[in-house]
């Protein structure tokens, strides 16, 4: 990372304010916080973070609302950083169009990587037309965009039509889950029926191309309840 | 009470209706049928009773009737005579019937509501001292870890220009230890909580039963990343009804307990099996196995008080029986066994949901 990022913390707690605040600043990055919504949301807009960390039990104001008011004026990537356990908050945070989320308790390495990850796709569509979407590289895995080819250890595997687009949206946006809701409208249309039964016998079925084990997947993590998040992209 | 009343007037009046109405049937067709008749309004009467709460509508009824029947059925017709031969008798035993079975259908009824109370109270005290159980069991175990980062911590800061390095580190990855037990608890605590927060039935959707596997390793790899699991799944995609962060909860603590209390360095198996009717998930750890004398009640939440292992206070009581609550609500089963070398936990559930 040329200059330092910067990146804008919203969190009300002190002590998981001061504990981010160490193991990102020792990751080298550039940090400023704020620990209620109206600074935060002030500061998000006189000082254009790279990336904005936000809890969502914020006292002033709900943290849904934060994101919203956000995403009016700057894409700037959200990640946020949520204690609640339901399913419902994070669908509904991915929805109004946070990036990711992660859930207190964390790993530092886990958090850090998703940081990683989420400035890395942020960067990469910045300078959209001369680099993206060529080709993705996990592991084994290669997607070739171009050619519309995948393929596992060189060897060229065939998708139906609806698992190649369920797998470009995936992989288009690795490193991030894609709730449920945003896949069916993405790969079926905006007016499918949103009963998402046959979205999991397609990924099941793409999951048997693809996986040595279904049960112990490498590629595509389900997390219960919200969506699919495909491993990074190692081609950047 | 006023409606209570309407409605033993409206069901006293239309049998009383049915009835006359029948006998007028019998009375046309089949002449000099008067036992029938009597007949008839006895049966009326016993409903009446039967289907009206207290003892006036019946004994009003059988008046009633008894009047009826002199009035229509017996000569002279649509007059009242009360010298026939006979009728004191038909009108005492008429008043006999339903004073008996009012008496006898107004016990039951009492009986019934008497023992549905007592139920009632019943499971209530059983919740209440279930609840008290949980609760007890919890802070207990709530406080062994507690007691262990308060300690480490404060003897960290106290004498942490003497302490070696290496000792710090030790001092910090109990801390750690200890605090992701704790955590793993109150992620279990957080669970019931969904149960009974959904006031009676918890809410099911069709999951595939893959990738809810697949979220539990997912999880178990990042909180044990050298955990060794074998995972299989049936090669048919298997999609049944459940609450999946609640069985994913269950398939969890039965996983992290493998590795803990197996004392095994050996693979554990988890594997799904395809039964008729049901899907049932078992672990199955090559370790030392279930203490037989603890099978009975191992899911029961009870604290183990056997052997006074090292382990004693990581007491997988109350996952385990927080799994089995999380089964039952989705009307499912779950048991342990020892195997030749080891033990297994499974538990299934219903492919269709019960009706």
């Amino acid at each position: 990372m040329n200059p330092k990022n910067q990146l804008l913390l919203i969190e009300d707690e002190r002590n998981i304010c001061n504990f981010i605040m160490t193991i990102l600043k020792s990751n080298d990055y550039k940090m400023t916080y704020a620990l209620n919504a109206e600074t935060g949301l002030s500061l998000a807009a006189s000082q254009c973070p790279d990336l904005i960390l936000l809890d969502l039990g914020l006292p002033d104001l709900d943290g849904i609302e934060v994101i919203r008011k956000i995403r009016s004026w700057s894409n700037v990537p959200i990640i946020v950083i949520s204690a609640r356990t339901q399913e419902k908050e994070k669908v509904e945070a991915l929805d109004a169009g946070a990036d990711d989320y992660i859930t207190k308790p964390f790993g530092s390495s886990e958090f850090v990587a998703r940081i990683r990850s989420a400035l890395r796709r942020a960067a990469s569509g910045s300078n959209s037309s001369s680099r993206t979407q060529q080709k993705y590289i996990a592991g084994d895995l290669v997607i070739d965009y171009e050619k519309h080819i995948i393929t596992i250890h060189h060897e060229i595997v065939h998708f139906t039509q609806i698992e190649y687009k369920i797998l470009t949206y995936l992989s288009q946006n690795a490193g991030r889950v894609i709730t449920y809701d945003s896949l069916i409208s993405h790969v079926w249309g905006p007016f499918a029926d949103s009963n998402n039964r046959i979205l999991r016998v397609n990924m099941a079925n793409i999951r048997r191309k693809l996986e040595n084990n279904p049960a112990d997947p490498q590629y595509i993590f389900t997390e219960i309840g919200i969506g699919y998040r495909m491993v990074d992209n190692e081609n950047t | 009470m006023d409606s209570k009343k309407r409605k033993n007037f409206a069901i006293a009046s239309l049998c009383m209706a049915l009835a006359t109405a029948l006998a007028f049937l019998f009375f046309h067709f089949v002449p000099n049928n008067g036992s029938n008749i009597a007949l008839i309004y006895i049966l009326a009467l016993i409903i009446i009773v039967r289907f009206t709460d207290g003892y006036l509508p019946g004994v009003l009824s059988s008046v009633i009737a008894v009047i009826c029947v002199n009035f229509l059925f017996t000569y002279p017709y649509f007059a009242l005579n009360f010298t026939l031969t006979g009728y004191p008798i038909t009108f005492i035993e008429m008043l006999a019937v339903t004073l008996f079975t009012s008496t006898m259908t107004t016990h039951m009824k009492e009986q019934a509501k008497l023992i549905a109370e007592r139920d009632k109270l019943l499971s209530e005290a059983e919740k209440e001292k279930m609840r008290a159980n949980l609760l007890r069991a919890v802070s207990h175990d709530l406080r062994t870890p507690l007691t262990g980062i308060i300690g480490a911590s404060s003897s960290y800061l106290e004498n942490s220009a003497s302490l070696p390095e290496e000792e710090k580190s030790n001092i910090v990855m109990h801390i750690q230890e200890d605090a992701n037990w704790l955590l793993n608890m109150v992620e279990n605590l957080l669970s019931v909580t969904r149960i009974y927060s959904q006031s009676s039935k918890i809410k099911k959707t069709d999951e595939s039963v893959e990738e809810v596997v697949s979220a539990a390793m997912n999880r178990l790899k990042k909180r044990i990343p050298n955990a060794a699991i074998k995972v299989t799944v049936p090669d048919e995609l298997l999609i049944i009804p459940m609450d999946a962060v609640l069985i994913e909860q269950v398939l969890f603590n039965l996983l992290e307990n493998a590795i803990i209390h197996s004392k095994s360095s050996e693979a554990i198996l988890c594997y799904v099996l395809d039964d008729n009717k049901t899907v049932t998930f078992n672990v199955k750890d090559f370790g030392i196995g279930i203490d037989p004398g603890r099978l009975p009640m191992i899911f029961d939440g009870a604290p183990y008080i056997g052997s006074a292992e090292s382990d004693s206070n990581k007491g997988m009581g109350i996952g385990l029986s927080i799994c089995k609550t999380i089964i039952l609500a989705h009307d499912g089963t779950i048991d342990a066994c020892n195997h030749e070398n080891g033990a297994v936990f499974y538990f299934s559930l219903p492919k269709e949901a019960a009706l």
